[in-house]
């Protein structure tokens, strides 16, 4: 049997003594493409930083395996190197650091542990140049400090262009649909397509369902009030689309949740 | 050989006036020092960084002419000082010491090194008096060393006269031993449409007090007095500037950045007089420090007494710890924690050297930054 790629068991996380996830279960196949759909403040985000390793989220009971392997017990600059991408719903500005020195430093780091030769510098901007082109990416807003005087689309397709340089097996993007006019959409939405394999997992967190008429998904979940109350496939969206939220707070009882 | 000893009575009550209240070293009152009449200079080469530049070398505040490489416009001055120190009120003590001028336009940096050595504790001085003539451009990077554990006293001071349409530039690099103090003055005159740049840049010491004097004399001149300091255990950085606005349509930057470990003071103490009639001044004071440790502290006094009308004077001081939101988007590149905080650390301090027009400059700096900086070699892997 195939190690999933990503296994949520049971899961509760809390953040300064409140607490926000209340039992989520969610396993992820290599490959495999998860929608998580829900209301402003369901704990979506939460759940991306929780598998991200924010130190400020108290795991408070239930596991993370990836790979087979305690996620839990990782620190997040371990987690990346491991493999887990978290794309920002709110990408940090870095005063005073390039984008190209950061990227540098991150590629440089991950390759180191594992065990792969460290780029140098030429190589390093084949790379940047070959990715850039794949999210449509100005190069020349890489010389720029982290995010700094990035508009908020041009921050969204950063995200994407890292989470190409870094390669990881799990990428979590984080509303990073919102914001973004319908060509910018498509743009990110092929750029992640672009990153999808029979090894690497995605989980998509959006508001909107147009995000999934680009980038498919094999599974839709909703997460309301910290726990996944209904599992589907890309056809949920649509109903959610249709019956919002509300809608789906009848069927809470009947349905089994992943 | 100068012997002239100092009488360190004046050190006992420093701290008993305004402009030294934060700063205490009464303990020098009780040190008798020495001036070494032989001085090893073997270890000047390694302190050599630019053997095609001129080279002005001083060890305990004596000028070696034998170590150094003078280049036309460099000579040795009769009179220890000019006439700008006096200008000012400070108060820290002048004694007899060699003093070098340099004048004229010189291509390349003019490197200064300043070194107090000594198996007991030395007390000097060491002078350098920089005159820009009419159009002419001079820089100076000055390093100032304390090499042996002692309590030494340095009391290294330059003078610039910047005339009309003149550029200067000054780097003053301080990396004292552990219990060496360090007291140094820079007094700055400038005439019409003259740009000075100093930056000050402190790595090292018990006790570093380093005074700028500035007297903005003709219209529109251009002022940077920028400096950073990163310090650790029970070490103390002093800041003190005054800025005065003599003239209209001056425009001057204080840009003070610092980061505290240990236990470590930061004092930051920038004054900006604006003269009646001083009109259209522009003058902006900032000090930000990082502190990495809760018993790390630092005082920002700004201060501004202004006399004429239609003029900008701004001043901030911010004081904060490592941005822990930056920290986790940086590891959740995959970049390991401790390097994570040198690169903030770095990005920090680097923003101080923003104003600096000369990229010479600025890589000398960079580098000596890195040195210094735990984990500063981790940077020098990302240079493209
Ligand atoms: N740092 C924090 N401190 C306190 N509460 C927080 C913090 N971050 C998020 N929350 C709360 O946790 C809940 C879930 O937030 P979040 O995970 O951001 O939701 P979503 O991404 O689904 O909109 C919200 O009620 C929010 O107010
Ligand atoms: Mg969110």
């Amino acid at each position: 049997m195939t190690t999933p790629l990503l296994e949520i068991t049971n899961l509760h996380a809390s953040i300064e003594g409140k607490q926000i996830l209340n039992g989520v279960n969610l396993t992820i196949m290599p490959g495999e493409v998860h929608s998580i759909m829900g209301p402003n403040g369901s704990g979506k985000s939460t759940l991306a930083s929780v598998i991200a390793g924010h130190e400020a989220y108290e795991v408070t009971e239930g596991s993370i395996l990836f790979n087979g392997i305690d996620l839990l017990e990782l620190e997040a600059d371990q987690r990346a190197c491991a493999g887990v991408f978290l794309a920002f719903q709110y990408p940090v500005e870095i005063p005073g650091v390039s984008t190209k020195f950061f990227l540098k430093a991150a590629v440089n780091a991950i390759r180191k542990y594992r065990g792969q030769e460290e780029l140098d510098a030429m190589d390093f901007l084949d790379m940047v140049e070959e990715k850039a082109k794949s999210v449509s990416l100005n190069i020349d807003l890489l010389d720029r400090n982290v995010n700094e005087g990035f508009s908020g689309g041009e921050k969204k397709r950063a995200e994407v262009f890292q989470m190409a340089m870094l390669d990881p097996l799990l990428g979590v993007l984080d509303e990073t649909d919102s914001g973004l006019d319908i060509d910018a959409l498509k743009i990110v939405a092929d750029g992640v397509n672009q990153l999808r394999t029979q090894d690497r997992g995605f989980v998509i967190i959006t508001h909107y369902q147009r995000l999934l008429d680009f980038i498919v998904p094999d599974f839709v979940h909703v997460l309301k009030d910290g726990v996944i109350v209904k599992s589907g496939d890309k056809s949920l969206a649509l109903e959610l689309e249709e019956k919002g939220y509300a809608g789906i707070e009848a069927c809470k009882s009947e349905c089994s949740c992943a | 050989m100068i012997t002239t000893a100092i009488d360190n009575s004046v050190f006992e009550k420093l701290h008993k006036t305004e402009a030294w209240m934060f700063t205490n070293v009464s303990a020098l009152s009780k040190i008798d020092f020495a001036c070494p009449s032989e001085v090893d200079v073997s270890v000047i080469a390694t302190h050599d960084i630019a053997p095609e530049n001129p080279f002005v070398v001083f060890v305990n505040g004596v000028f070696q002419e034998g170590c150094s490489r003078i280049a036309d416009g460099i000579s040795v001055n009769a009179d220890t000082h000019g006439d700008i120190a006096a200008r000012g009120d400070s108060l820290i003590p002048r004694g007899d010491s060699s003093s070098v001028s340099i004048t004229g336009t010189h291509a390349v940096t003019v490197h200064v090194l300043q070194i107090v050595t000594g198996d007991v504790p030395v007390a000097c001085f060491g002078n350098v008096i920089v005159h820009a003539a009419e159009g002419e451009s001079i820089s100076l990077a000055e390093t100032h060393i304390a090499l042996t554990d002692q309590n030494h006293v340095f009391m290294p001071c330059t003078e610039v006269v910047a005339e009309q349409n003149s550029n200067v530039t000054i780097v003053r690099s301080i990396r004292g031993s552990k219990e060496a103090y360090h007291l140094g003055s820079l007094h700055v005159a400038q005439h019409e449409s003259s740009t000075v740049q100093t930056h000050t840049i402190t790595l090292g010491g018990k006790c570093v007090r380093n005074e700028v004097y500035a007297y903005l004399d003709g219209e529109h001149c251009e002022s940077n007095f920028d400096g950073m300091y990163m310090l650790g255990k029970d070490q103390l950085v002093d800041n003190h500037l005054r800025v005065e606005h003599n003239e209209p349509k001056g425009n001057s930057r204080e840009f003070y950045k610092g980061v505290l470990d240990e236990n470590a003071k930061s004092v930051f103490t920038g004054r900006i007089y604006v003269k009646e009639d001083a009109h259209q001044t522009d003058a902006k004071q900032t000090n930000q420090n990082i502190i990495l440790c809760d018993d790390a502290s630092c005082t920002a006094r700004p201060q501004l007494e202004i006399y004429a009308d239609d003029v900008l004077c701004t001043h901030g001081a911010t004081t904060g710890e490592i941005d822990e939101e930056a920290l986790l988007y940086l590891r959740s590149r995959g970049i390991p924690k401790d390097a994570a905080r040198t690169l903030l650390i770095y990005a920090f301090l680097n923003e101080s050297l923003d104003e600096l027009t000369d990229d010479g400059f600025r890589t000398v700096l960079v580098d000596e930054l890195l040195s210094n900086l735990p984990g500063g070699n981790f940077i020098r892997t990302l240079y493209l």
